[in-house]
């Protein structure tokens, strides 16, 4: 009993990245040194603030990783994560301030789900216009949301003529509420990432949608064989991943206080990045919403370990890259062994 | 003469099985030389073997009186050993011309010599007589005119033994013959060839030799006249074969399903017949017919057709598979792999595809009904896995077709369309499928067959209807029919 118990969890898809991550925290926790303060001798990053902050960065990406993952499921691909986000943060932060103005600094109830609505809304839109393109037009994703990526891009520059909009003081205060913490440890981004994947994998684990998208992904033929509409599940597939980028957008514009047209500028690829560490599989049917939260934690960790360990900074993209061919390639090596190892047992 | 190929004690282990077991076998020179099993008995392991594509764990091969060890296909090419493979080991993308060179492209310094690329290409398909567009890229002919292709490249890098492993399993009726009557030509020209397939009447047809083997063990070798049908079947399968009773003595019911005037521009027209509750109607026809295109237009996949088509009275909309399942019309597709079902899933989720509204609740699929559903024709249709829970891919031929099969069962079809439902499926198995189709007959269903072997149009259908270049040119009621009249009206020869 116990035994197969250990069995399923050693096999499970998420097990071997929980422990790269762990290991890599208890790296960093070794070599990170520490700082007095106050009288007491603080690790450089075991320490809240330090893990409050680096969730945070984390989290944008996990919610557009959560969303990205469902579209790789289905086989297809989207680019145009990062354009939606700056498109939804500028429109947004624009809305608002004709809305409240900068000074209000504690917007009401209604003024804070009009212009969630509105960000989350309009991420919603750019999904649906992506999948509508992709299924009706039957050109492939990379191309469509290639063009999307810089046609939102576009609008998002024009609209805000370039410029950095900032976003009303109390909406900031809502996404960094220490909810009783202590000062600096802003909960709000982790609690909702964690909301979003769980959301996420009962979307995709239990709902007759989320089924749809992995046998689309599996097998097109035979899905519209078994009487499923392709197109109906693309353009959702789309749909949600851009909403939470809109999500995303609005959780990120809020924390850091402003929107730009240049904000999230490549992020589609650390995202999709994530994704595919996560355990998503690039030809489809495979991914889960936990794997993609995962995946973007360790990305956003590797970047925090160079500036905890003091590497130089020029080496992070070096780093990064090869990580993620490694981290993929493992997977699959790891694959592989559990199941010569289950077929042994 | 034993002294050709001589294979003895191969064995060849996979983690949980062993897929074959002390196999001793001998191979005349020139002959004709039939393997023969189950899926799974070991007879494609055993080709691949001959061919260096899988590499044994022990036993030794020795070809042409010396021992020879094959790392890789190109070994076996390079002694004189070639394949036919079942699915074609050539670059669809590629021309005919560059195929049949491939490896060996000629040139001169860095660039393609195009014109002795030609000439060794053309030479190479006239030994064989077949008559190929060069320049055609490979993927666009036909499978028929690929597989010659195939041969085509083979002999002319000078192979002695021919190894074809289910080589008529795509082809038509015509196509068939036409091998066939290369394979007699290659055996003449001294080219020995090792036949694998489960189609009893192209072994008898062809083969001097036949050797069965059963679990990855050698049964036996016997020349093919010490075998007749049944023994054969019965060294297959181990033990005898009930024989099925037919369908006749089924009282056909109301009107299930009424096709009028279903016509789709190119595929085929004017087509027009009903299925009644509780009978069997077959489609026959050559490849291209019409058959599988009016099936397919029936299900709404065919977003061309027009016509009427209407079930237990009442007009189904063309073009709306999902409407065509709601309303209780199944489809088991010729090619299970490409579009019957999703082979990275669980047998339990192939099976509750297209029923999973009917199973969920507020857009939740309901864990406990799905698996009540899935366990219940996972059962009834004796699928050989550890559990539902296994991935579909991991079948074999004959239980994936199960679990297509099965697919329809839980999805409580009125009307089930199946298309070649025992292609590559072995003995046993399509006894059983035979059985559930029957069944669900008797059960007062309607099922509409398409089927190439004509045997077996002739065991399950009540009337057979023949198509020919897109019409219905014939129908037969079972009592009325032979293969040699189906052949004549298939074929359109008075």
């Amino acid at each position: 009993m116990v035994r197969q118990r250990l069995k399923k969890l050693i096999n499970a898809p998420q097990t071997g990245l929980v422990g790269v991550i762990v290991g890599l925290s208890i790296v960093l926790s070794l070599f990170a040194g520490s700082y007095e303060k106050g009288g007491h001798s603080v690790n450089v990053f075991l320490n809240p603030n330090t893990l409050f902050q680096t969730a945070s960065d984390a989290s944008f990406f996990a919610i557009m990783a959560v969303g990205i993952t469902m579209v790789i499921i289905t086989g297809g691909i989207d680019l145009s994560i990062g354009s939606i986000y700056a498109l939804c943060g500028v429109l947004t932060a624009i809305f608002l301030r004709s809305q409240v103005g900068l000074q209000g600094s504690d917007p009401s109830l209604g003024q804070f789900l009009i212009s969630g609505a509105v960000c989350v809304g309009i991420g919603l839109g750019c999904g649906l216009v992506n999948g509508w393109l992709v299924a009706r037009l039957k050109v492939h994703p990379f191309i469509i949301t290639l063009g999307t990526m810089w046609v939102y891009r576009g609008v998002a520059n024009v609209i805000s003529k370039g410029l950095s909009v900032n976003l009303p003081e109390g909406l900031t205060g809502i996404f960094k509420a220490t909810l009783g913490l202590e000062k600096g440890q802003y909960p709000v981004p982790l609690v909702l990432m964690i909301l979003v994947t769980v959301l996420g994998g009962i979307y995709l684990s239990k709902t007759v949608a989320g089924r749809k998208i992995y046998a689309v992904g599996g097998n097109e033929a035979a899905s519209h064989y078994s009487g499923i509409k392709i197109g109906r599940v693309q353009i959702g597939v789309f749909a949600l991943s851009g909403m939470l980028a809109g999500v995303a957008a609005f959780a990120g514009c809020s924390y850091y206080g402003a929107a730009s047209c240049a904000d999230a500028q490549g992020y589609e690829l650390f995202v999709i990045a994530s994704a595919v560490v996560g355990g998503a599989s690039l030809a489809g049917g495979k991914g889960t919403a936990l794997g993609a939260m995962l995946g973007a934690i360790l990305i956003v960790l590797m970047r925090q370990s160079i500036r905890t360990l003091h590497f130089d900074q020029n080496y992070e993209s070096i780093i990064i890259g090869v990580a993620v061919v490694v981290a993929v390639v493992l997977d699959q090596a790891s694959v592989k062994l559990s199941r010569r190892w289950l077929d042994r047992a | 003469m034993s002294n050709f190929l001589r294979l003895s004690n191969i064995t060849k282990r996979y983690p949980g099985v062993t897929a074959l077991d002390g196999v001793d076998l001998e191979v005349g020179q020139g002959s004709v030389h039939a393997l023969m099993g189950e899926n799974g008995a070991g007879k494609s392991t055993l080709g691949k073997v001959m061919c260096g594509l899988i590499q044994p764990d022990e036993g030794r091969i020795t070809f042409e009186g010396q021992e020879v060890r094959f790392h890789d296909p190109g070994d076996a090419v390079r002694a004189g050993i070639g394949m036919v493979h079942q699915e074609l080991l050539f670059c669809e993308n590629l021309s005919v011309a560059e195929n049949l060179c491939l490896g060996d492209t000629p040139h001169k310094g860095p660039f393609v010599d195009q014109a002795e690329m030609n000439r060794r290409a053309q030479a190479a398909l006239d030994r064989i007589g077949a008559q190929v567009d060069l320049n055609a890229r490979l993927g666009s002919l036909p499978i028929a005119v690929q597989q010659m292709v195939q041969i085509a490249g083979a002999v002319a890098k000078g192979a002695k033994a021919l190894i074809f492993d289910e080589p008529t399993s795509s082809l038509s009726f015509t196509e068939s013959e036409r091998l066939f009557e290369l394979i007699d030509q290659l055996k003449s020209d001294g080219v020995t060839c090792l036949y694998v397939s489960h189609r009893m009447n192209e072994i008898f047809r062809l083969c001097d030799t036949i050797t069965v083997l059963r679990d990855g063990e050698l049964v036996a070798t016997k020349p093919a006249s010490e075998f007749d049908h049944d023994s054969l079947v019965s060294a297959m399968i181990g033990r005898e074969l009930e024989q099925l009773d037919a369908t006749s003595g089924n009282q056909a019911g109301q009107v299930a399903l009424s096709v009028r005037d279903l016509r789709s521009p190119g595929k085929f027209e004017g087509v027009h017949f009903e299925v009644r509750q509780g009978e069997v109607v077959g489609l026959a026809g050559l490849v291209g017919a019409g058959r599988t295109e009016v099936l397919e237009a029936i299900f709404g996949l065919d977003s061309a057709a027009t016509g009427d088509v209407s079930i237990h009275g009442q007009t189904l909309p063309l073009r709306r598979t999902d409407r065509a399942i709601s309303r209780r019309i199944g489809m088991v597709p010729e090619d299970r792999k490409r579009h019957g079902l999703v082979l990275g899933m669980k047998i339990r989720e192939n099976e509750t595809l297209p029923i999973l509204t009917r199973l969920a609740r507020l857009g939740f699929v309901q864990a406990a009904r799905e698996r009540a559903t899935a366990q219940t024709y996972f059962e009834r249709l004796r699928i050989k896995a550890p559990s539902m829970e296994s991935s579909a891919g991991g079948l074999s031929g004959g239980n994936q077709q199960k679990v297509v099969l099965a697919k329809w069962l839980a999805a409580e079809c009125d009307v089930l369309m199946v298309d070649e439902p025992t292609r590559g499926v072995d003995v046993g198995a399509k006894a059983e499928i035979h059985e559930i189709l029957l069944e669900i007959v008797a059960a007062g269903k309607a099922v509409l067959i398409v089927s190439s072997e004509l045997p077996e149009l002739l065991r399950m259908a009540d009337r057979i209807l023949v198509f020919r270049g897109g019409r219905i040119v014939g129908e037969l009621p079972r009592s009325d029919a032979d293969e040699e009249k189906l052949i004549r009206l298939m074929t359109g020869v008075a």
